[in-house]
């Protein structure tokens, strides 16, 4: 019996990255999945790896009518909804004095405006034991160079996790963070120059700093989410669980 | 399988509260566990429910003597140690102005000086893929009345799990913190002087509404001591309703 049998999951930007590989945990531990993402042909291929107990919806979470559609969909076809991970989420890099009003725009769109409205329009499809889990970043709390409009974004989506806790004591649902620190996802990849050479460049110069001495992967998140989804952390409220071997702790 | 099968444990203060529950936790998912106590009946009772995977250690956390012979019998048994949930600690209360040289004293041996040296006796039996576990408190990052010393020796907990990752990086060995806020155990229920009126009053001032019971913090022990969480490291988990968060 796994430890989300029976529940129904959306996974928003559920096409790769850490996105995919919590839906894949989800489907393992039981669960029905919905996965959202903005390109359709990478949404069918996760879907197609996915199999049966997962169904995908092609949605941009920074799209009020886009989420609406989701929901509906949501429920005409299970009804309800159990755990929601607002996974959707990205960042570019422009340091000070290099930062644009598109730039800021677009990134507060996608990761803050964006996620209030995923977790605000599907509160009328959870109820008592339902697990909200918001995905957010060590950067939340560590400054790092071009860095600062993504990292005030996941500042800010650490706090909704509090408000929101407050908001909504008495329902039995729970909201928490979880926070990744050096990932290798697609995401990663796209912030550097998109060679393999560059890549490691950025990810030496990285996990020199992370105590376990290497980037994590997309399914060591996924646990984590796993953790904060199932009633494992029925006492868990309000809390950010960082999982980055280190990197913001010490 | 699960997800601590063949792993030796030890939890220090598992007779009751929340080092039983997580040894009952472990040993559901495969694991040996030793449990240590200083009371003897207590700890004879403890295993006698655990069954045959548990074993007992009489030993007290601050006696450094105790951890010597403690280490020296886990050795012996099974020649290793892969998970140590430090859990052992003392609670009491004392206002500022109250504080005496005695409740400072004992405080901070056993919840400070006793955990660092059971962690660090218990280092030569640890390898890679091993995981330590400290027991702090949300009290940690909050300020309760009368609570201040008791706090004080879990900030220095969570405090060492910072260090010790920065001291063990390259050996494959985690340190994290669990951090239970109110829990249901005999250790809080001797707070409300046998009543449960305090309790219940505290109770509202959770987000969740009410206390958190031992095997909600077993089962995060459990997630720090498995390979789940093979990239948390130097982390504080906390497990507490909310209270600390909001």
């Amino acid at each position: 019996m796994g430890k989300l049998t029976g529940k129904i999951a959306l996974v928003t930007g559920g096409s790769e990255g850490i996105g995919f590989a919590t839906a894949q945990e989800f489907i393992k531990e039981g669960a029905f999945v919905f996965i959202t993402g903005r390109r359709k042909p990478t949404l069918d291929a996760a879907v197609a790896k996915l199999g049966t107990s997962a169904l995908g919806i092609q949605a941009d979470s920074a799209k009020l009518d886009d989420l609406d559609r989701l929901y509906a969909e949501i429920k005409q076809k299970k009804g309800k909804l159990d755990v929601l991970f607002v996974n959707a989420g990205g960042g570019e890099f422009a340091p000070l004095g290099q930062i644009t009003e598109e730039h800021y725009d677009q990134t507060f769109a996608k990761n803050v405006k964006g996620l209030v409205f995923t977790v605000q329009k599907a509160l009328p499809l959870l109820g008592k034991g339902g697990s909200i889990i918001l995905n957010a970043s060590i950067v939340a709390t560590k400054g790092m160079p071009a860095f600062s409009v993504y990292s005030a974004t996941k500042a800010a989506v650490r706090n909704f996790a509090r408000g929101w806790t407050a908001d909504l004591k008495g329902t039995g649902i729970r909201v928490n963070v979880v926070s990744p620190g050096p990932i290798d996802t697609p995401g990663l990849r796209g912030v550097t120059d998109g060679t393999d050479e560059g890549y490691k460049q950025f990810t030496d110069a990285m996990t020199a700093s992370v105590p376990l001495g290497r980037v994590g992967q997309p399914e060591e998140i996924a646990k984590a989410v796993v953790y904060l989804a199932s009633e494992d952390s029925s006492f868990v409220a309000g809390f950010d669980l960082v999982v980055d071997g280190g990197f913001a702790q010490i | 399988m699960g997800k601590l099968a063949g792993k030796i444990a030890l939890i220090t203060g598992g007779s009751e509260g929340i080092g039983f529950a997580t040894a009952q936790e472990f040993i559901s998912e495969g694991a040996f566990v030793f449990i240590t106590g200083r009371r003897k009946e207590v700890l004879d009772a403890a295993v006698a429910t655990l069954g045959p995977n548990a074993s007992a250690v009489q030993s007290n956390a601050e006696n450094l003597n105790d951890l010597d012979r403690l280490y020296a019998e886990i050795k012996t048994k099974k020649g290793k140690l892969d998970v140590l949930f430090v859990n052992a600690g003392i609670y009491s209360g004392a206002p500022l102005g109250q504080i005496t040289e005695e409740h400072y004293d004992s405080i901070f041996g056993v919840n400070v000086k006793g955990l660092l040296f059971t962690v660090q006796k218990a280092l030569p039996l640890m390898g890679k893929g091993g995981s330590i576990i400290l027991n702090g408190s949300v009290v940690a990052v909050k300020g309760f009345p009368a609570l201040s010393v008791y706090s004080a020796t879990k900030a220095a907990v969570r405090n060492f799990a910072r260090g010790w990752t920065a001291d063990l990086k390259g050996t494959g060995i985690r340190v994290n913190v669990v951090s239970p806020g109110p829990i249901d155990t005999p250790g809080t229920r001797v707070l409300g002087n046998g009543t449960t009126a305090a309790l219940d009053q505290f109770a509202t001032q959770v987000p969740l509404g009410r206390y958190g019971q031992g095997n909600e913090i077993a089962k995060a022990a459990l997630f720090l001591a498995s390979d789940d969480s093979s990239f948390v490291a130097g982390f504080d988990l906390m497990v507490d309703g909310g209270i600390g968060q909001i």
